[in-house]
C-alpha cells in the first residue's frame, strides 16, 4: 500500500536540518576541548606500576620460558610460586575499592564527566525542542510503530501521522550519535566528544574496577604458572640448523651506504 | 665549510624526515645528528613548527655526546623558555650538568624530579649512569638492581646490568640478565649470541654445551651471524677436545665443528669472489681453523 508522501518545505531543510547538524558538531568539538582542559592527571603509584610489570614478566615467563635453559626457568618459577616465600604467594596488596565515596578524585571525575557530557546534551536538546517545534523535520527510512510517536514527535499533535516522521529533537539525538565517526576523523581517536564511548565506559567501569584486582590477578598468575611446564625449544637445535646449508645470500653486497643521505 | 644541504643536495624536509627516522630507530649517530640538526635549527627554525621542540631535544643530547656545549646550551635555553617546569626539560638540564662533570649538581637535579614524581624512570636511570661514570660500579650495580626490582620490564636496564656484570666478571648474574632479555625478545639473535658468549666464558662442560646450543639458535634466527658461526665452531671443538666426554658426544661435536668449518669457508669464498685480497683471507681462515683443531 503506497503511503501518502508528505512534501516538506525545502526551507525546513535549509533552516532546520543543516543548522542542527552544525550545532551538534560544534558543541561536540567544544566538549572535546573543555574535557581536555578539565582533565585531571591520573597519578599512578609506584606500586601499581611495579605490579603491572611483574604480571607482565610472569606472563612472558609462561609464554617464552621455553627459550631459556630448564634450570633458569625453574629458578624463576620457584621465585614466583614457592610455598613459603614466593612472590605471588606472599605479596598481598592493600585493596581499596574505588567507590565514589571513599575516593574523592573519582567523585570529581564523575562530576566533570557529567557536566561536560550529559548536561549540555539535555540543555541543547531542550533548546532545540523549544526553538524548532511545531513541524516535522525528517523521515526515518524504516517504519516505526505507534509507540514511538510521543517520543519522536514531540510538539506535533497529529494522530494520523506516520511515526516515521520525526521532530527536530529526535534529529538532534540522531546527530549526536551519528557524528561520532566525524569526530574521530577530525579530532583523532580518543576524543572527549565521543558520547557513546563515554557511556559505554560508565557501564563497563563498574565491571572493570582495576586496582582492586591486584590480589586476584596475582592468584590467577600463580595458578597459571603452576601449570606451566618447560619444553625447551633448543632440544634439537643443532640437527635443525645443520639439516641444510646456511643462507648467505646478500651477505656481501657491493654497495655501502655513503654518508648521511 | 659547506652545509649539509649543499653537500648532499637535500631539502629541509628531507633533513627533518631523516632526523625523525633516527629518532624512531634510536640511532646514536651523534655527529651526524649535530650536523643535520644544527643546520635545521639555524636556517629553518620557523618552517619546522612544533616539530622543533623534539628536534631541540634530539640535537641537545647529540651535542652533549660531541662535546658541543654551546649548541647544547642554546637548545636547553629554548626548551626551558617554552616548557618551564617540565620534568623532561629538567632531565635534560641534569644531563648537561653530567656532561660538564658536575655530578653533585646533576644528582640534586634528579632528586628534585624524583620528589615530584617518584615513578619517573628517566631520572633514576640517569642517577645510575652518574655512578657508572664515576667508576663506582659496585654501587651502580646495587642501585640498578633496586631499580629493576621495581621496574621489571625495563629491557634497556637489564642489558645495562648484564654489561656491568660482565665488566665485573660476574658471568652467572650476567647470564641471568640476558635470559630475561631472551625471554622478552625471543627473535633477537644478538641476545642469544651474547648469552652464548657469556656461557662460553664461564666454561665447564655444561656451559659449553649450552653455549653451543645458543650459538646454534642465534644462527637459526639469523643465518648470517658470522660471530655465532665462529662461536659454534669453537664451542663444538672445545667439547670434542675435552677429555671428559664419551665417544658419542665427541663424534657429534666433531660433526658440528666440521659443518661449521664448511660454512665458514663458504662464507669467505662468497665474500670476495675473485679479488686478490680475498684469496689471502680465505687461506688465513683455513689455516686458523686447522690450527685450532690441532690443539
Amino acid at each position: 500500500m503506497a503511503e501518502p508522501e508528505l512534501l516538506l518545505d525545502s526551507n525546513i531543510r535549509l533552516w532546520v536540518v543543516l543548522p542542527i547538524v552544525f550545532i551538534t558538531f560544534l558543541v561536540g568539538v567544544i566538549r572535546h576541548y573543555v574535557s581536555i582542559l578539565l582533565q585531571s592527571d591520573k597519578k599512578l603509584t609506584l606500586e601499581q606500576v611495579s605490579d603491572s610489570q611483574v604480571l607482565i614478566r610472569s606472563r612472558i615467563l609462561r609464554e617464552n620460558g621455553k627459550y631459556i635453559p630448564k634450570q633458569s626457568f625453574l629458578m624463576r618459577k620457584f621465585y614466583f610460586n614457592n610455598q613459603e616465600d614466593g612472590f605471588f604467594k606472599n605479596t598481598k596488596r592493600k585493596v581499596v575499592p574505588p567507590s565514589p565515596m571513599t575516593d574523592p578524585s573519582m567523585l570529581t571525575d564523575m562530576m566533570k564527566g557529567n557536566v561536560t557530557n550529559v548536561l549540555p546534551m539535555i540543555l541543547i536538546g531542550g533548546w532545540i525542542n523549544w526553538t524548532f517545534s511545531g513541524f516535522v523535520t525528517t523521515k526515518v527510512p524504516f517504519p516505526l510503530t505507534l509507540r514511538f510517536k510521543p517520543m519522536l514527535q514531540q510538539g506535533i499533535e497529529l494522530l494520523s501521522l506516520d511515526a516515521s516522521w520525526v521532530s527536530s529533537a529526535s534529529w538532534y539525538f540522531l546527530n549526536v550519535f551519528g557524528l561520532r565517526s566525524m569526530y574521530s576523523l577530525i579530532l583523532g581517536q580518543d576524543n572527549g566528544a565521543d558520547q557513546s564511548r563515554i557511556m559505554q565506559e560508565q557501564m563497563s567501569g563498574a565491571a572493570m574496577a582495576m586496582p582492586a584486582d591486584t590480589n586476584k590477578a596475582f592468584k590467577a598468575e600463580w595458578e597459571a604458572l603452576e601449570l606451566t611446564d618447560h619444553q625447551w625449544a633448543l632440544e634439537n637445535i643443532e640437527e635443525e640448523l645443520m639439516s641444510r646449508e646456511l643462507d648467505l645470500d646478500g651477505m656481501f653486497s657491493k654497495e655501502l651506504p655513503m654518508g648521511i643521505f | 665549510m659547506a652545509s649539509v644541504s649543499e653537500m648532499y643536495d637535500v631539502t629541509w624536509e628531507e633533513m627533518r624526515d631523516k632526523l625523525r627516522k633516527w629518532r624512531e630507530d634510536n640511532h646514536r649517530n651523534s655527529e651526524q645528528i649535530v650536523d643535520v640538526g644544527e643546520e635545521l635549527i639555524n636556517e629553518h627554525a620557523s618552517k619546522l613548527g612544533d616539530d622543533i621542540w623534539i628536534i631541540y631535544e634530539q640535537v641537545m643530547i647529540a651535542a652533549l655526546d660531541c662535546s658541543r656545549d654551546d649548541l647544547a646550551w642554546t637548545c636547553l635555553q629554548e626548551l626551558k623558555r617554552q616548557f618551564p617546569g617540565s620534568q623532561r626539560v629538567k632531565r635534560l638540564a641534569g644531563m648537561r650538568l653530567e656532561a660538564l662533570e658536575k655530578y653533585e649538581d646533576a644528582n640534586k637535579q634528579y632528586d628534585s624530579i624524583l620528589q615530584d614524581d617518584p615513578t619517573n624512570t628517566a631520572a633514576r636511570k640517569r642517577k645510575i649512569s652518574i655512578l657508572k661514570a664515576q667508576g663506582k660500579s659496585a654501587e651502580a650495580i646495587r642501585e640498578l638492581n633496586e631499580y629493576l626490582e621495581q621496574f621489571v620490564g625495563d629491557q634497556g636496564a637489564w642489558h645495562e646490568l648484564s654489561e656491568l656484570y660482565i665488566n665485573e666478571h660476574d658471568y652467572g648474574k650476567a647470564a641471568f640478565c640476558l635470559e630475561e632479555l631472551m625471554m622478552t625478545n625471543p627473535h633477537n639473535h644478538l641476545y642469544c649470541e651474547q648469552y652464548a658468549e657469556v656461557k662460553y666464558t664461564q666454561g665447564g662442560l655444561e656451559n659449553l654445551e649450552l653455549s653451543r646450543k645458543y650459538f646454534a639458535q642465534a644462527l637459526k634466527l639469523n643465518n648470517r651471524n658470522m660471530r655465532a658461526l665462529f662461536g659454534l665452531y669453537m664451542s663444538a671443538s672445545h667439547i670434542a677436545a675435552s677429555p671428559k666426554v664419551n665417544a658419542t658426544v665427541e663424534k657429534a661435536n666433531v660433526k658440528y665443528a666440521t659443518w661449521a668449518t664448511n660454512q665458514i669457508n663458504r662464507a669467505y669464498q662468497l665474500a670476495g669472489r675473485g679479488t686478490k685480497e680475498n684469496k689471502c683471507s680465505v687461506k688465513a681462515v683455513e689455516e686458523m681453523l686447522e690450527s685450532i683443531t690441532m690443539s
